[in-house]
């Protein structure tokens, strides 16, 4: 995992976000306030390289959610000076503090209406349009979220982010023919990328375990493949491997329950020798990643250790049943 | 074999070095010996001068080759999974910020940062301080 400064800062803990954000006023004494475009200059202060202004952006966050806001003014403050207040980016990041400060409704009213006037001048502005959408689902309406952000993607259709947000926004309201749909259309812009095979892999999986429409087995089949795939394009995924013990689990489980095939036709499980093997291989894998996590192998810390101790219960979970 | 890698770098250069002076000498010989004069046969460098330079030529490149790191995986799922198995040990501060691994370039796309909801992210960090201090 990278330092915790380069992440992406929404997927940071409460703990760690509080770490950065300690980390922001000595990250603020070190660095100028203004790097010179001067060659004498640039002799005398540390160098401007291309992490610096993405710590900025997580510091600000972090100060944010922190609620310290002296120093999440500092932050936005060597970011208007390095790149203006008209850059679309800088704007967006305006209103986040905004927003942040915002105390009731009716200030992030006035932060909406900000956010509309800046579209109504140039409504291909992405950042701000994201921030609208944002804001909107912060404030309950989801209604017109999704609906902006359907119509946000029929300009933006290569946005996998705006994609995966339109699938989380369906996914808390249920709708997974609809999420399933966002989320593969953020594959096809990004076909590579493992942890959406996976994730798609869950959401097929939370489908057919709700069983509210369409026929499970065809989710169950579809979600054995996206984490296969996501094996496949990575090595010892604990997130893949783990996806893949619990379906194949259901899949036996069901297999035992109803002998006969299939209801429709359409559906192709593969042998239930081979999901068998499906099963033995993630038991192994998940046990091996377990146990060289738990003996402190420096190969092999880059693990989350929640995750690490889903892993672990799973296991003894099954180990029980084979017991009895 | 990391060891062997800087005495045959040392070793080859010395043989080459050595190559060079004696090739020098021989042609300084040959143009200035008067019962030759400058014979196209006694020009020619003789074959030991010339296998020593391409054994040195040789050991020198072998050493070099010994004395690299471990090659980067280039294979896709080989490279995913060193980045999700390995933790960074480098401190977040480091200078050299450029050249270090970012980890799985796809956990921004999950992340959204772009539609980060900072009133639910600081309602939450509230609670969680309280919960810690009670």
């Amino acid at each position: 995992m990278p330092p915790l400064l380069l992440r992406p800062h929404a997927s940071l803990s409460h703990a760690e976000a509080l770490q950065v954000a300690q980390q922001a006023p000595e990250f603020l004494r070190k660095n100028p306030a203004s790097y010179s475009a001067s060659p004498l200059f640039s002799l005398f202060s540390p160098p401007e390289n291309s992490k610096t202004w993405t710590i900025y952006e997580n510091l600000l966050l972090a100060c944010l959610r922190t609620g310290d806001y002296t120093t999440a003014h500092q932050c936005l403050e060597r970011l208007v000076i390095r790149f203006g207040g008209n850059d679309e980016r800088i704007q967006a990041l305006k209103g986040l503090v905004k927003e942040a400060e915002a105390t009731d409704n009716s200030e992030l009213e006035k932060v909406l209406k900000e956010y509309e006037a800046i579209l109504a001048n140039d409504n291909t502005n992405v950042p701000i349009s994201k921030r609208r959408i944002a804001l909107l689902r912060a404030m309950g309406r989801t209604a017109e979220a999704s609906e902006a952000l359907v119509q946000f993607l029929d300009f933006a259709t290569t946005d996998a982010e705006a994609w995966i947000e339109l699938s989380d926004l369906y996914l808390s309201q249920g709708l997974y023919a609809q999420a399933i749909y966002a989320q593969e259309e953020a594959l096809v812009i990004a076909p590579n990328a493992w942890n959406l095979h996976a994730r798609l892999g869950e959401m097929l999986f939370m489908a057919a375990e709700s069983g509210s429409d369409g026929n499970p087995q065809a989710y169950l089949a579809e979600s054995l493949k996206r984490f296969c795939r996501s094996i496949e394009l990575c090595d010892d995924y604990l997130r893949g491997y783990y996806g893949l013990k619990r379906v194949t689990d259901k899949l036996l489980d069901k297999d035992l329950r109803q002998k006969k095939p299939s209801d429709s036709d359409e559906v192709t499980l593969p042998e239930t020798s081979t999901i068998e093997q499906l099963n033995l291989a993630a038991t192994k894998k998940l046990g091996d990643i377990v146990r060289k996590y738990d003996a402190k192998d420096p190969l092999w810390q880059g693990y989350d250790s929640g995750e690490v101790a889903a892993a672990r219960a799973c296991l003894s979970e099954s180990s029980q049943t084979v017991v009895r | 074999m990391a060891w062997l890698s800087r005495p045959l770098t040392l070793v080859g250069l010395v043989i080459l070095a050595h190559g060079c002076y004696s090739a020098y000498e021989h042609t300084l010989l040959a143009s200035t010996s008067v019962q030759h004069p400058a014979s196209p046969a006694a020009a020619a460098l003789p074959l030991d001068i010339y296998i020593e330079t391409i054994v040195a030529t040789f050991l020198i490149c072998l050493g070099l080759v010994l004395g690299t790191g471990a090659p980067e995986p280039i294979q896709w799922h080989t490279w995913a999974g060193k980045i999700e198995r390995e933790a960074d040990k480098r401190s977040s501060l480091a200078g050299n910020a450029d050249k270090e691994a970012l980890g799985n370039p796809y956990n921004a796309l999950e992340a959204r940062s772009g539609f980060i909801n900072i009133h639910k992210l600081h309602g939450d960090f509230v609670k969680y301080t309280q919960q810690l201090s009670k």
